[in-house]
């Protein structure tokens, strides 16, 4: 019974990835190519699930509290900004490099907490500030120049499938032991279920709050690190350029709040990322114009919307045919 | 509570007093700079040229922009501009440079178009304006052969299989899209009989054929071959995608970019054995490109090309403007320096980067920032913009 | 009860000080670096009325605990059609409608979306931003006129004064407060904000007031495209595209809780808007390098949310 339950759990986890990957396959054959044509597509499939995973878990430890964060983008911004910069300075290869990026971005993660629990301006426009201000920090940081690694072949040689796969992993890993498996975690649930109730029983919110918002900003950092030891550059964006990497985490978040009914809610996130990053991959194999792409994510996006908000009553008219048949 | 927002307070008015000193310290002339990019190695290294050399070798005080992004910020930054009450506007942004030198004008403060030109009709409108000083840069003919020459390079020595970064095509930036023709009119005109691109086989088609699909096409053009084309600046997991899957694209020999080669796929080209060309900036990172291997061909504005402008500009407004025998504006043409050897590249750089000996020095600039300097020195003067007829210059 | 008032009444007031505080500052700078304050008070209006009057229509989604980051897209869109309806048929008064009517009909997709289906508006309106920027461009490629959709400047310069600006957001203020203070959906609308469980329970019909909120921030949309084009006829793909951004700090700056409900203000998207102007103006008289510029700016955003905020910060977290 128990295993029978799990396998139809494991079953409906797997049924949005495996879905898609069957419809973008058949897509892609229809058009006489291969979703997975060659090493690339592989890499760039790893590459994603890595970023849109890391930078879902990293919204949705505050947006699921309440605490909207405009700043994820900007964090990853500065955290490589400064590891490249000190990487370059340093001659240090990728792995201390990595190191440094999650140090810098944990510790302006803990920042921006300290400026919202002190101020307690609400979340959303302290976020909004802190953008501004961590987009300022690394263009005065560089003099604008941004962050240049292209002839660092050490850095550059860590964008592999290997590393990919081994950096969500660890990751996942470590979000699913500290928010299902310590006291921090379950401090985490409780505030996030009764906030009030939490505190008068003598939760700590605050030493919480800041350390939701340290491992977010450190999650951006190993996100700015594989984005820079891809491209090897790491450009600078000002007045808000940085926020759009916090849109593209919503669709993952939603499809992983669904997939999180049958498995570990992280895991649920990373396959709902593995969604997505299928359909990155797809848009770099059809060659998909941009203004496509932001139309066709979009109407995903409300299409699992309807779904997920109308679900009980599509289920119920469903059920209804069948019986009536 | 209160102590911590007295505190702030405290703090807020500290940072405002603090950066008003320098500027209570200079009385100097202010001009406002509009910039549409901030960013790019070529619009930083334009920015320090000014605010570290030109405004301390003649005293006068830049106000730049923010990034702009549309005409209406264009519009509000030069009314922030009257404000500070510069006495004209060099502007690096094009979105409506007719509405720029209106504005100015109706406020009696000069403008001046760096890096760009006019068009015919509107350079016909706008020539006998008061206060329009004029526009030096490449023009839309300068780009295209910028283009031109890029692939021209490649096909020259035998190459017949292509990539292409198109930029700000899918957006009709009218500079990309100018490039991007250049090097599709190169491979129609080398690419051997009856090669042509979707049909047009001139260069007012292709441009026409660009603009109206917004895009480039793949294909074979005669006996050369546009393999892979990506254009706009997504940044995200699947445009990252498209470029690496271009510099993986089966026998591909060289990619060519309108612009920022280096930025966007420096990082896929190192070690792949695919030529990367592009028109970029002469910057020490740029170098280090060139040096291995990962960049090849560089066409690229050197950061003093804009102090000619700053001169006329700066003539202007010590009440004497630079005028044809007709009373109109300038329109000069300023091309490109191109470098496709590192030794090349060095040579360009060491100019280009210093800040203490820049490619146009106060003591050359001063011959042209003069009361008694005439049209014709002056176009003489910024028709001699290659490298070597700089050097002499210098000497 | 007389001081406690008084001390009710403060945080009411602390946006409008946060205000007085920055004119102040302008005219403190503005003195040092021997600037032209009068001029720049035109400037201020310029730049401040297109972000006031979508602001202020957009007071009404925030009232009801809502949130739209669609609101710049979608005022993009309105211009950019308008512009293309001017110039298919030369009527200022056809780009007018056009402007207002593209506006409400988007105003009423993202409400009926997110009423019909019961999705959070917040998720709907981020769905729009991207759908309706990549309209944007659509429409550029479709007008065929490389980057840009333009109106000849001088048919749209009678327009392009201060006095018909104001007269624009006067009269859309006036209509916004009429509704919000003396119907009964502005007490309605922050009802629901305050405690959407009593106010459904009171049987407020919460889809309406959502579609209701939707039209009239619309209106204030199709205004401020209309008078985007009157002020800069040039349009492209990036046209107000930081009004959506704009809009929530023009909000907070005027003291309103970004949660909505009862401390929600009509005023407070004009005070916001306005000091945002100040703001920016002080900016670029001290001339602060890109990075360094942003930085303080940032923190004198913070700063006056701080301040405007006054004593709303309770004892649990904000949320």
């Amino acid at each position: 019974m128990k295993k029978t339950r799990l396998l139809k759990n494991l079953m409906l986890s797997l049924l949005i990835p495996c879905a898609v990957l069957l419809v973008l396959e058949a897509m892609a054959l229809g058009k006489g190519l291969r979703l997975f044509a060659n090493a690339d597509s592989w890499k760039l499939f790893f590459r994603a699930v890595a970023n849109v995973t890391l930078t879902t878990f990293a919204l949705s430890i505050n947006l699921d509290s309440g605490r909207f964060d405009f700043s994820l983008g900007a964090v990853s911004m500065l955290s490589a900004t400064v590891a490249g910069t000190l990487a370059q300075q340093w001659n240090v290869g990728p792995w201390p490099m990595l190191a440094i990026a999650v140090a810098v971005a944990a510790l302006l993660g803990l920042l921006h907490g300290g400026v919202y629990v002190l101020t307690r301006i609400p979340p959303i426009i302290v976020s909004l500030g802190m953008a501004l201000f961590y987009e300022g920090c690394a263009f005065a940081f560089t003099g604008g120049k941004g962050v240049s690694l292209v002839t660092r072949l050490d850095i550059i040689g860590f964008s592999t499938i290997g590393h990919y796969i081994l950096l969500t992993a660890v990751a996942v890993a470590l979000i699913v032991l500290l928010f299902d498996y310590t006291r921090f975690g379950a401090n985490y649930r409780a505030l996030l279920s009764g906030q009030k109730i939490a505190v008068e029983t003598g939760i700590h919110e605050i030493g919480n709050a800041l350390g939701c918002y340290a491992v977010s900003g450190a999650l951006m950092g190993v996100v700015g690190f594989i984005s820079l030891a891809n491209t090897g550059s790491q450009q600078m964006a000002l007045n808000f350029g940085s926020i759009g990497v916090m849109f593209t985490a919503f669709l993952p978040m939603f499809i992983g709040g669904w997939i999180g009914r049958y498995i570990n809610k992280r895991v649920g996130i990373m396959l709902g990322a593995t969604s997505m990053a299928l359909i990155s991959l797809a848009f770099a194999r059809f060659n998909t114009a941009s203004s496509v792409q932001s139309i066709v994510s979009a109407l995903l996006l409300v299409l699992f919307l309807i779904y997920l908000n109308n679900e009980f009553a599509i289920l119920s008219r469903f059920r209804k045919k069948q019986d009536a048949k | 509570m209160k102590n911590l927002k007295r505190s702030l307070c405290l703090a807020l008015c500290l940072i405002l007093a603090l950066a008003c000193i320098p500027a209570m310290a200079d009385g100097n002339v202010k001009i406002g700079v509009l910039v549409s990019d901030a960013t790019s190695s070529e619009a930083l290294a334009f920015r320090a040229y000014y605010t570290e050399y030109i405004a301390k070798a003649y005293g006068v005080e830049f106000i730049y922009s923010d990034e702009l992004t549309d005409a209406a910020g264009e519009k509000s930054a030069i009314d922030n501009f009257i404000v500070n009450n510069c006495k004209a506007v060099i502007s690096f942004s094009s979105f409506d440079r007719p509405a720029q030198i209106d504005q100015c004008d109706a406020a009696g403060i000069y403008n001046a178009v760096a890096t760009g030109t006019l068009t015919d009709e509107q350079y016909d409108e706008y020539k006998d304006y008061e206060y329009y000083v004029g526009a030096i840069g490449p023009s839309m003919d300068i780009e295209f052969q910028a283009g031109y020459d890029m692939a021209a390079y490649y096909i020259d020595q035998g190459m017949t299989k292509f990539g292409m970064f198109g930029g700000g095509v899918p957006y009709y930036v009218d500079m990309h899209i100018y490039r991007a023709a250049g090097m599709l009119t190169a491979m129609v005109e080398k690419g051997g009989e009856g090669a042509n691109y979707k049909g047009a086989d001139n260069a007012g088609a292709i441009i026409g054929q660009i603009y109206a699909d917004g895009g480039i096409d793949t294909g074979a053009i005669g006996n050369l071959e546009l393999a892979a084309y990506v254009g706009g600046y997504d940044f995200n997991d699947a445009w990252f995608g498209k470029l690496s899957q271009m510099v993986g694209t089966e026998g591909i020999q060289a990619i060519l970019t309108v612009g920022s080669g280096v930025d966007v796929l420096g990082g896929f080209i190192s070690g792949s054995g695919v030529k990367l060309a592009t028109v970029d900036s002469f910057t020490p990172a740029m170098q280090e490109a060139m040096d291995n291997g990962i960049l090849d061909y560089m066409a690229g504005k050197f950061a003093a090309s804009i102090g000619p402008i700053f001169a006329a500009t700066l003539n202007a407004v010590n009440g004497q403007p630079i005028r044809d025998s007709e009373g109109n504006a300038l329109a000069l043409g300023q091309g490109y320096w191109v470098a496709t050897s590192s030794e090349q590249f060095a040579q360009y750089c060491a100019v280009d980067s210093s800040m203490t000996d820049p490619a146009y020095t106060k003591e050359i600039l001063d011959q042209y920032a003069s009361s008694e300097v005439s049209y014709d020195d002056f176009v003489d003067f910024v028709s001699q913009y290659s490298f070597d007829e700089i050097v002499s210059l210098k000497k | 009860m007389g001081k406690q008032t008084i001390r009710e009444r403060i945080p009411a007031f602390a946006s409008i000080l946060g205000l007085l505080a920055l004119i102040a500052a302008y005219y403190i700078v503005g003195l040092i670096r021997d600037a032209n304050v009068a001029y720049g008070l035109k400037a201020v209006v310029n730049q401040s009325v297109v972000v006031a009057l979508v602001a202020t229509g957009a007071v009404f989604i925030y009232t009801l605990g809502s949130f739209d980051i669609s609101l710049g897209a979608a005022t993009g869109v309105s211009a950019l059609l308008g512009a293309m309806a001017y110039n298919a048929t030369g009527s200022l008064p056809v780009m007018f409608l056009v402007c207002i009517g593209v506006a409400v009909a988007i105003g009423f997709i993202n409400s009926s979306l997110a009423s019909v289906f019961n999705l959070p508006i917040f998720v709907t309106t981020v769905a729009m931003m991207s759908v309706l920027s990549a309209f944007m461009l659509i429409l550029i490629g479709w007008n065929g006129a490389g980057d840009t959709i333009k109106v000849k400047a001088r048919d749209v310069r009678p327009l392009d004064n201060i006095p018909f600006k104001v007269a624009v957001l006067a009269a859309y203020i006036a209509l916004c407060w009429f509704v919000f203070t003396l119907l009964p959906t502005g007490r309605e609308a922050k009802f629901i904000g305050g405690n959407p469980v009593c106010a459904k329970l009171s049987g407020i019909d919460e889809k309406k007031l959502a579609i209701i909120a939707s039209l009239i921030s619309a209106i204030g949309i199709g205004l401020g495209a209309f008078l985007t084009i009157v002020y800069a006829p040039t349009l492209n793909k990036d046209t107000a595209s930081s009004i959506g951004m704009d809009v929530i700090i023009a909000i907070v700056f005027g003291g309103m809780p970004v949660s909505g409900g009862p401390r929600s203000r009509i005023l407070s998207a004009v005070v916001g808007a306005f000091s945002m102007g100040f703001l920016s103006q002080i900016m670029s008289m001290l001339n602060l390098g890109s990075g360094y510029g942003q930085m303080i700016k940032a923190a004198i955003f913070l700063l006056v949310v701080f301040i405007a905020l006054g004593s709303q910060r309770g004892k649990l977290l904000t949320r």
